[in-house]
C-alpha cells in the first residue's frame, strides 16, 4: 500500500460492479467523504457504467474537498473498461500502479 | 434487483407487448393503415426480441427476428398488409406468445408450426424485397480483418456473465485499417435511466461497438453531479464515438437495437477525410483509442493471487491507451458547451414522458390480503356501531358521529381497494381472438370475431376464471354453431361467419354475451339425443327454451363426431358449473337459422355486496341491492289470486307475480299474508319483474361475502352468506334461483330445466 498517513482510509471494490452494486458503492463512498481515500480496484472483474459514474462523481467531490482520491491498485479489466468507455482515470492512479 | 426479478419483469412486459401486438394486427386487419399502428406492432415485436436477446432466449429471438423483418417490410411500405399477409402475422403473433410462455414456464412449442411460419414470413419478406436480411438472430462480432485470419468468430462461446470472447491480437493495431474504403460513423449515445434499469449495460454496448472496427470514444461527464447529489441509478454519462467499420451505419445501429428505445442515439456516416485532423470547428477531432479487449474476456480474475498478474506488454498498451484517451478528453471538452444545451432539452423531454400514467406492479397476494383485511374491518366496524347503538341510551352522542365518519371511511377504503383489483376484460377477449382463429383454421370455416366493451372492468378473479368457459363456448360456437362457408352461401348468408363477444355492465353485474350467426340449436336433434341418453322421457313435452337448456346437461353433445376441438360431451355442463361457481348465471336463446346467443351474468366482485337486510319467517336474509327495483307495502286491493296458488300484485296498472320467499325456501309451510309483509320488486336475469315477499326490512348494509360453497356446501336458492354486525350469520338470497323456483320448478341445483339456472 502506498499510504503511510494514518488518516487515510481505503476502500476495496467488489469484483462485480454492476447495476446492483451502484447504490451500495455510492453509500460506501458517501460514508468515507471528508478524508483522503485510497481505492483498491485490484479485485474488480467487471465494471458497469453506473458504478463508473459513481466513482467519477466521487473523484469530483474529493477534488472539490481538496482531498486526495487515488486508485492504489487496479485490475486489468477495470482499466480496460474505463478506457473502453472513455473515462480517464490516469491522474487518479497511484504512482506504483502507473509504472 | 437480481436477474430473476428483471426476467420476471421482462415476461410481464412481454405480455403487454403481445397484447399490443395483437390489437395492432387486428386493427390492421380491419383496414387501419395508420403508420403509427404499424409502428406500434413493430415496436412490440422488437421489444420482445430485445429483451429475449438479453436473456439468451435464442428461439424467441430468432423467431422474433424473422417476424420483425417481415414487419419492417410492411413498415417501409414494401409489403402491402393484405388479409393473407395479416393471417400469417396473426399466427406468428400466436407462436410468439407460445414461445414466450415456453421460455417462462418451460415446456415445448410446436416446432413444425414455427418453422412453417418462419418460412412463410420469410417468403413474404423475400417476395417483396430485393434482399432479405440474414436470418441470424444477432449480428455476430466483427469479422476479422483480412490480415488477421487466425481467430475466426464462428459461434462465440458465452460464459456465465454473458461475456463473449473476442479474438484479438496486437498485430491489428499496426495494420493500416484504411487499406480499402471503410466508412466512419459518428455516434452520439446518451443512455436513459431505463436502459440501466432494464439490465442493459452501456459498457457492453460500447464493447460491441468497438468490435465493429476501430473506435475512438469520448465520454461526456458534464452532467455528472457531485457524489452527494447524485442518484447512483441515474444515467449521467453520455458518449461520442467514431467507429471506422465496414459494417457501416446499419452495423452500428444493430449494436444498439436492443437499447434504442431507452437512449438517444444519433448515428451519422461521415466521409473519411473528416475523421482525421480536418474536422469542423464544431466537431471535436477524435483520436483513435486502441483497446485490448482480450482482457475483458478472461472471466474472473485469478482468485488465489493477491497481486494482479499483469503482463508487461499489456500494461504498456494500457497506459498508452490511457494517455491517448486523456488527450481526447481534453480536446473534446470544448465541444461540451454545445452538448450541454442539447442535453438539457432532451432531459426535459424525458421527464415529461415519464410523468404520464405511472403504474406499479403489485403481487396479487398482497392485494388479496389487503382486501381480506378490509373485509374484516367492515364487519368489525358494523359490530362496533351495533354495540354502541345498543349501549347508548342518551340518543345522539359524539361517539355516534365519529362512528358515522368511520363508516364512510371504511366504505371509501373498501371501494378503493376493490378498484385495485378491477381490470378490463380486454386480455381475455384478446385471447379469444386467437381461439377463434385457430378453430376457424382447423375447421376450414371463415370467422370474424367482433368484440365490444373490452374496457368493461371486473374483478381480477372473475377475469381469470372467465377464460376457460369462454374458450369452450367460443369453440362450440365456431365448431357447432357456424356452418361451412358453402352452406352459408347457399343459405344466402355472408360466407364469413360472425361471432360477437360483448361485455357490459348491467345493474351492478357484468353481462357477457356471446352471439353467433350460425344455424342455431337443432332442437329436434337435441331432443332426440336427450331421449337417447335418458335425460328426458320420450313423450316429454318441452318448450323450446327447455330444449335449448338441455345442452347444459352433463354428457350431452350433439356433434356426430367427436372432434379435437369440442364435442366430447363435457362441454356446456362444465361451462355452466364454472360460471355458477363464480356466482354467475348463463342462459341461452337460439333462433333456428339465425344463430344462438349465450348470456352470462357475473358479479363484479366476489368480495362485497350491497344488500338489503330483510326478515323472513324469523330468519335474516340479505337481498342483493342490485336486484331490487323498488320496495312497496302491498295493499289488499292490489293483490289478485291467479290459478290455484299463484298470486299477482298490481303495480301501477301492470301485474307482477308475487313470490313468497319464505314458502319457496321452506321457512314456513303456509303462504304468508301479503298485507302484513313488504314486497321487493326485483328484476331477474330473464328480464321480467317479480315481487318478492318478505316479512320486514331491517335496513341496507354492505356485507362481506363469505362463500357457502367453500365453507359448507351449495344451498339452492342461497348465493352466499355473510356475518352481520351482531356476529350472526345471514344468508344472501339468490334472487334468480328463487324467481325460477317460483315458476313451479323445483329448487334444485343439478337436474333443473330452468331457463335461467
Amino acid at each position: 500500500m502506498a499510504s503511510k498517513k494514518a488518516a487515510q482510509k481505503s476502500l476495496s471494490l467488489a469484483p462485480v460492479l454492476d447495476l446492483n452494486e451502484a447504490t451500495a458503492l455510492h453509500a460506501q463512498l458517501m460514508g468515507l467523504k471528508g478524508g483522503p481515500l485510497v481505492i483498491d480496484a485490484s479485485a474488480v472483474e467487471r465494471v458497469g457504467a453506473l458504478c463508473a459514474q459513481v466513482l467519477m462523481a466521487g473523484a469530483k467531490s474529493w477534488e472539490e474537498d481538496k482531498q486526495p482520491f487515488t486508485f492504489a491498485k487496479v485490475s486489468e479489466p477495470f482499466m480496460k473498461t474505463m478506457q473502453l468507455i472513455g473515462v480517464n482515470i490516469d491522474h487518479l492512479l497511484a504512482q506504483e500502479a502507473r509504472q | 434487483m437480481d436477474m430473476n426479478e428483471i426476467k420476471e419483469i421482462f415476461f410481464q412486459e412481454c405480455e403487454e407487448q403481445l397484447a399490443e401486438l395483437e390489437s395492432g394486427l387486428l386493427k390492421l386487419n380491419d383496414g387501419d393503415r395508420d403508420p403509427e399502428t404499424v409502428n406500434a406492432v413493430f415496436r412490440a415485436v422488437h421489444s420482445i426480441k430485445g429483451g429475449a436477446g438479453a436473456f439468451g432466449l435464442d428461439d424467441l429471438v430468432s423467431f422474433a427476428h424473422v417476424f420483425e423483418t417481415t414487419l419492417d417490410c410492411v413498415r417501409s411500405n414494401k409489403l402491402e398488409p393484405t388479409q393473407d399477409v395479416l393471417k400469417v402475422m396473426l399466427k406468428s403473433a400466436d407462436v410468439l406468445a407460445d414461445l414466450t410462455n415456453a421460455a417462462r414456464d418451460g415446456g415445448s412449442v410446436d416446432e413444425a408450426r414455427s418453422r412453417t411460419l418462419i418460412r412463410e414470413l420469410e417468403a413474404l419478406a423475400h417476395g417483396e424485397t430485393h434482399a432479405a436480411e440474414p436470418a441470424a438472430p444477432k449480428p455476430v462480432a466483427a469479422a476479422p480483418k483480412p490480415a488477421e485470419p487466425a481467430p475466426v468468430v464462428a459461434k462465440p462461446e458465452v460464459n456465465d456473465e454473458g461475456f463473449q470472447p473476442i479474438p484479438f491480437s496486437f498485430g491489428d493495431f499496426d495494420e493500416e485499417p484504411a487499406a480499402k474504403y471503410v466508412p466512419t460513423c459518428q455516434i452520439v449515445f446518451r443512455p436513459n435511466r431505463e436502459l440501466y434499469a432494464k439490465g442493459n449495460e452501456a459498457v457492453l454496448l460500447l464493447r460491441d461497438l468497438s468490435r465493429l472496427g476501430e473506435m475512438s470514444v469520448y465520454c461526456d461527464m458534464d452532467r455528472l453531479p457531485p457524489l452527494d447529489k447524485m442518484n447512483p441509478e441515474e444515467a449521467y454519462f453520455s458518449w461520442k464515438m467514431s467507429v471506422t467499420t465496414d459494417k457501416g451505419e446499419d452495423g452500428v445501429r444493430s449494436v444498439f437495437e436492443f437499447a434504442e428505445w431507452d437512449c438517444e442515439l444519433d448515428v451519422r456516416t461521415i466521409e473519411e477525410e473528416v475523421t482525421g485532423e480536418a474536422a469542423d470547428d464544431d466537431e471535436p477531432p477524435m483520436q483513435a483509442v486502441p483497446f485490448d479487449l482480450s482482457l475483458l474476456e478472461d472471466g474472473p480474475a485469478v482468485s488465489g493471487d493477491e497481486e494482479p498478474v499483469v503482463s508487461e506488454s499489456d500494461a504498456t498498451a494500457a497506459i498508452a491507451a490511457a494517455d491517448t484517451a486523456s488527450k481526447v478528453a481534453q480536446v473534446a471538452s470544448r465541444a461540451a458547451e454545445n452538448a450541454k444545451a442539447a442535453a438539457a432539452a432532451t432531459a426535459a423531454q424525458a421527464s415529461q414522458a415519464s410523468a404520464a400514467g405511472q403504474t406499479i406492479r403489485v403481487d396479487l397476494d398482497r392485494v388479496d390480503r389487503l382486501i381480506n383485511l378490509v373485509g374484516e374491518l367492515v364487519i368489525n366496524q358494523a359490530m362496533l356501531s351495533q354495540s354502541v347503538v345498543e349501549n347508548d341510551n342518551n340518543g345522539v352522542s359524539s361517539i355516534n358521529m365519529g362512528l358515522e365518519e368511520l363508516q364512510q371511511l371504511t366504505r371509501e377504503i373498501q371501494d378503493s381497494v376493490m378498484a385495485i383489483r378491477a381490470q378490463p376484460v380486454k386480455p381475455v377477449f384478446q385471447r379469444m381472438a386467437r381461439t377463434v382463429r385457430e378453430i376457424a383454421d382447423i375447421t376450414g370455416k371463415s370467422v370474424r370475431l367482433i368484440t365490444e366493451g373490452e374496457n368493461t372492468e371486473v374483478d381480477k378473479t372473475v377475469i381469470d376464471k372467465l377464460a376457460e368457459p369462454l374458450t369452450h363456448m367460443i369453440r362450440n360456437a365456431v365448431d357447432h354453431g357456424l356452418e361451412m362457408p358453402e352452406k352459408r352461401e347457399a343459405l344466402g348468408k355472408n360466407p364469413e361467419g360472425t361471432v360477437r363477444l360483448t361485455a357490459k355492465h348491467r345493474s351492478g353485474r357484468i353481462v357477457i354475451e356471446l352471439a353467433d350467426d350460425g344455424a342455431g340449436i337443432n332442437r329436434e336433434k337435441v331432443r332426440q339425443k336427450a331421449i337417447d341418453n335418458d335425460l328426458i322421457a320420450a313423450d316429454a313435452n318441452l318448450s323450446d327454451e327447455e330444449i335449448d337448456n338441455l345442452i347444459f346437461h352433463a354428457g350431452f353433445s350433439t356433434a356426430d363426431k367427436v372432434s379435437d376441438l369440442s364435442g366430447r360431451g363435457v362441454g356446456m355442463d362444465v361451462v355452466k358449473r364454472s360460471i355458477q361457481a363464480l356466482g354467475g348465471r348463463i342462459s341461452i336463446s337460439s333462433k333456428p337459422g339465425q344463430g344462438s346467443v349465450f348470456t352470462m351474468s357475473l358479479p363484479l366482485t366476489l368480495a362485497v355486496l350491497d344488500g338489503m337486510v330483510v326478515t323472513v319467517a324469523g330468519q335474516t336474509l340479505v337481498v342483493p341491492l342490485t336486484a331490487i327495483v323498488e320496495t312497496l307495502q302491498p295493499e289488499a286491493s292490489a293483490i289478485h289470486s291467479f290459478g290455484a296458488s299463484q298470486r299477482l300484485i298490481s303495480i301501477r296498472n301492470s301485474f307482477c307475480p308475487l313470490v313468497d320467499v319464505g314458502r319457496i325456501l321452506n321457512f314456513r309451510a303456509t303462504q304468508a299474508n301479503p298485507i302484513e309483509g313488504v314486497a321487493l320488486l326485483v328484476e331477474s336475469e330473464g328480464g321480467g319483474q317479480r315481487a318478492l315477499m318478505v316479512d320486514a326490512i331491517q335496513g341496507q348494509r354492505q356485507v362481506v361475502i363469505k362463500s357457502l360453497e367453500a365453507n359448507y356446501t351449495h344451498v339452492p336458492g342461497i348465493a352466499a352468506a355473510t356475518i352481520l354486525g351482531d356476529g350472526r350469520v345471514a344468508l344472501i338470497l339468490d334472487v334468480d334461483a328463487v324467481v325460477a323456483a317460483s315458476r313451479g320448478q323445483p329448487l334444485r341445483q343439478d337436474i333443473s330445466l330452468a331457463a335461467t339456472g
